[in-house]
């Protein structure tokens, strides 16, 4: 049974369509990550799910509960019983930590020793049980986000949703938030939602990520099948670093497709649709691009145009029959003549 | 808040600020007082004022004093607000508090000391006259009106220009100057047009505020003859013999008529000037201009504008509170008594003004607040119909000066049965200064209330809480800083209201703004100083309290 549907749902700002019907189903246990640039509608979703947007068509349901159908549902927030991380985390600042959790369950009237035993049991589990009487402004941006996930937390909602939870942080303190947060909401088995811009985020996170751009769903699968068979070019050049070039197309065979990139020939898999002689769109993950010593089936040569060294690794910029092609090495490359290799099953034709 | 509860709150707001008015209207088209017996529908009224030579002097001075005020306040506010926020002028932080000052005292209780000062017989006439044998000014003149106005409104641009100019980082010119402009250069085609929309709005403000004078003409243009829009609405009261609602009904309305597209006006530049707001580089980092030599002249002309518009009116109005009289020949170690505030407790209505007063500004102000809050909680980030009307609405009363709300409000006690019994009581006070400085308040407490991020609102909602439980919780604790400074203001501006008090003005509901008005007209000039200078006390404890309210807010 699926833990939260969303079907069809149409948000407008004014005139402005935000998003333009998108479905999501969502089960129990489940944690989805809504992926997309700003301005994608990823975080419109996530209000129109908490009841902070009105959609103008669709319908959204929580467990077997229908929250929102155009025209004749319309649950408040307060009684979607659901759990929301703000960006900003969104404490009370004229509050203390204990008041911040505690608020909803206060509202639900729970008896204050009970109230407070839970209180202090959710502070635990996120770390901060020294911390329940100072005021939000005492604590550091990552004990807040824990502060603001144990709000969310405390009250159990079968659903919880967070937008963007760790843009807040400094790099190695997301890192080590998003292993923890997945953990805590796979521990108190909940559904979770996550709106993120970033693709390492949404990957290590989430069970499965929805791809959306311009207020539509372009995608949606395991972070592996997002990654590794993307179905259109915005979802192949979203997902990791790439290259991408142009190439004529020779031949189409099933689905792999035959192209031409200056004077060398490259097989890659067909997802354009078009025929052969049309122009089409070239990616492949740059970690997939093999940097080889001479000609063959899949290589083209290539003139190098510049090295970095970044520690990990040498990166390169390559030309490639007019075109400017990156490469990663473990090691400095001579200043010679040089070949890549565009190994099939990793390059996509769009 | 709930939404029949929001829609309830806006409903009760607009009917309060509609019903005035449309009685107004009616009685317009009345060809007597609307409670009179026999009185039918006609357009005499209209005719009557249109006709009446007196009506279009009035029209035309108003319109002139407007011009002429608008023509000095602004050039001269956006002068001191250059120097003061963007100049090394010397001593700035410490006259830059003093700017304000003839915004906070009653423009009347201002005019007495004007006449006190600088009139045929005033202190400085006379000084001045001891000195060169003749008084050089005559002060009721319709020039020096126009002067007194536009100097005594330079605070309401400075207001605009000095925020609009604090705003405007550094950055945005030496952006012009980087790309090769000189420093006037910049200055015309960088600095000025970005705080232009500010000087826009300000001039506009000015030029309505001008057709709203009453307390000045009253006191200074009165004694000539000369009528503007007001004080022509004040002498129609009883220009028949019995009272001519028809007539003044008539004259309010062509004021709010010419009043409304202005507050309109006011409006779309305001939200334009928004526009603004993004652009105008980052802040902070203000660099200010050497303007060298001429530090010493600027100081001069600021010293002596205060000089002119607050402290000599000021301290001669405070001074004759302390004589027993003034004249030709007074001499002054003869003069100085407390007499004239002993002789105030010999009149209980002077005494209940006094009380009134304060207990309208202290507990009626914050009653006032308590209203204002919940009108701007029943529109609180709701995006709807009621919302935007309740928006436009408030800028109705904005477009009635005191002296047309305070009357319309009386109508409407007098014409509605079940407020008949509070017309005499403080509450009809309360309730036409809570109108008329509805707009005014309202801002006030949305300001803070727009600073709350919506997220911590919204989370509150999420946590399970109703909008009213969100809103007891979050909200309101939050702004509660804001509400206090906002009641210290609403307090001050009540203090020195004058002008909505007169029709309303029975024994009960006297304030301190109202006798000065009745006061002035019998040539009690002993009690008006003594009163006056009570007023100007506690406007200035209020200030005082709003300063120390906001060094321990800051602190």
């Amino acid at each position: 049974m699926a833990k939260l549907s969303v079907s069809d749902v149409h948000v407008r700002y004014g005139t402005n369509p935000v998003l333009k019907g998108v479905s999501i189903e969502l089960a129990d246990g489940e944690i989805i990550a809504l992926l997309g640039r700003s301005g994608s509608g990823k975080s419109t979703l996530l209000r129109a799910i908490a009841g902070l947007e009105q959609p103008t068509q669709g319908t959204i349901t929580i467990g077997d509960k229908t929250v929102f159908d155009h025209g004749c549902v319309n649950v408040p927030p307060e009684a979607r019983n659901l759990g929301l991380v703000f960006q900003s985390y969104a404490l009370w600042p004229h509050r203390t930590v204990r008041d911040n959790v505690g608020y909803p369950l206060k509202v639900r009237k729970m008896a204050a020793p009970q109230l407070r035993a839970q209180v202090d049991e959710v502070l635990d589990s996120v770390g901060l049980a020294e911390y329940g009487d100072r005021h939000p402004s005492e604590l550091s941006g990552g004990q807040q986000q824990r502060v603001a996930l144990a709000r969310a937390l405390v009250y159990r909602p079968p659903l919880i949703l967070l937008d963007e939870p760790l843009s807040n942080l400094d790099a190695k303190l997301r890192d080590e938030a998003r292993v923890w947060i997945r953990q805590i909401i796979k521990k108190y088995g909940l559904t979770g939602v996550f709106v993120t811009h970033d693709q390492v985020e949404a990957m290590g996170i989430a069970d499965r990520i929805a791809l959306l751009d311009g207020g539509q769903m372009v995608q949606s699968g395991t972070p592996e099948e997002l990654y590794t068979s993307p179905n259109s070019f915005f979802a192949a050049d979203f997902m990791g670093l790439n290259d991408c070039f142009e190439v004529t197309i020779e031949a189409i065979g099933g689905e792999q497709a035959t192209c031409r990139l200056g004077e060398a020939r490259i097989v890659g898999r067909d997802k354009s649709g078009k025929r052969p002689g049309e122009k089409a769109r070239a990616v492949i993950r740059v970690e997939s691009l093999r940097v080889v010593d001479g000609p063959g089936p899949a290589r083209v040569p290539a003139t190098l145009v510049t090295s970095v060294y970044v520690g990990s690794r040498w990166e390169h910029l390559f030309d490639v029959a007019g075109q400017q092609l990156r490469a990663f090495t473990t090691s400095r490359l001579p200043d010679a003549a040089h070949h890549l290799e565009l190994p099939n099953g990793q390059l996509w034709i769009f | 808040m709930t939404r029949p509860f929001r829609i309830g709150i806006i409903a009760a707001t607009a009917v309060a600020i509609f019903a005035p008015l449309l009685l107004v209207l009616v009685q317009s088209l009345l060809s007597g007082p609307f409670f009179g017996q026999n009185v039918h529908v006609t357009p005499d009224a209209f005719t009557y004022v249109f006709t009446d030579g007196d009506f279009w002097r009035a029209l035309r001075n108003s319109v002139i004093i407007s011009i002429g005020m608008t023509a000095i306040a602004v050039p001269v506010g956006a002068i001191l607000a250059f120097l003061f926020v963007r100049s090394d002028l010397p001593g700035a932080r410490w006259l830059e508090p003093l700017m304000l000052a003839p915004m906070f005292i009653s423009s009347l209780v201002l005019s007495f000391g004007f006449v006190i000062a600088f009139g045929p017989v005033g202190i400085v006439s006379l000084w001045v006259r001891d000195m060169i044998g003749f008084v050089p000014w005559n002060l009721y003149s319709l020039h020096w009106l126009i002067l007194i106005a536009g100097l005594t409104h330079v605070p309401h641009v400075f207001i605009y220009a000095s925020s609009a100019l604090r705003n405007l980082g550094s950055d945005v010119e030496d952006a012009a100057r980087s790309t090769g402009a000189g420093p006037l250069r910049v200055v015309l085609t960088v600095s000025l047009p970005m705080v232009r929309p500010a000087l826009l709005y300000s001039a506009v403000l000015v030029f309505f505020l001008g057709f709203e004078l009453f307390g000045l003409p009253l006191v200074l243009a009165d004694p000539q003859g000369v009528l503007v829009l007001a004080t022509y609405l004040y002498k129609l009261t009883n220009i028949l013999g019995v009272p001519s609602y028809q007539l003044m009904a008539v004259v309010v309305i062509v004021i709010v008529a010419i009043a409304l597209p202005l507050v309109f006006l006011q409006r779309k530049l305001l939200a334009t000037s928004d526009r603004y707001v993004s652009i105008k580089g980052k802040a902070g980092n203000q660099r200010r201009v050497a303007i060298g030599k001429w530090k010493w002249p600027a100081l001069a002309l600021i010293v002596a504008w205060l000089a002119f518009t607050v402290i000599l009116p000021v301290a001669a109005l405070v001074f004759r509170a302390f004589l027993s009289s003034w004249g030709e020949g007074a001499v002054l170690s003869e003069s100085l008594t407390l007499e004239h505030f002993r002789e105030l407790a010999g009149y209980p209505n002077l005494i209940r003004g006094i009380v009134n007063t304060f207990l309208v500004a202290s507990v009626g102000g914050a009653l006032s607040v308590g209203l204002y809050a919940l009108i701007s909680l029943a529109q609180h980030r709701w995006k709807s119909r009621w919302a935007t009307f309740l928006d436009y609405s408030v800028l109705l009363p904005r477009a009635m000066p005191g002296i047309i709300a305070g009357l319309a409000i009386f109508w409407v006690f007098l014409f509605v049965p079940f407020l008949q019994p509070v017309r005499s009581t403080l509450i009809s006070i309360w309730f036409a200064y809570t109108l008329v400085w509805m707009a005014y308040g309202m801002r006030l407490v949305q300001s803070s209330m727009l600073q709350i991020a919506p997220d911590l609102e919204e989370a509150g909602r999420i946590c399970g809480a109703t909008g009213a439980q969100v809103s007891r919780y979050v909200t309101l604790p939050l702004i509660r800083t804001g509400l206090m400074g906002a009641w210290l203001l609403i307090f001050v501006t009540f203090v020195r209201e004058y002008s909505t008090g007169v029709y309303l003005l029975s024994p009960g509901t006297e304030v301190i703004g109202s006798l000065l008005v009745s006061q002035w007209a019998t040539g009690a000039v002993d009690t008006v100083v003594a009163l006056s200078t009570i007023n100007i006390a506690m406007v200035m404890g209020g200030l005082f309290l709003l300063t120390i309210f906001r060094k321990k807010q800051n602190g």
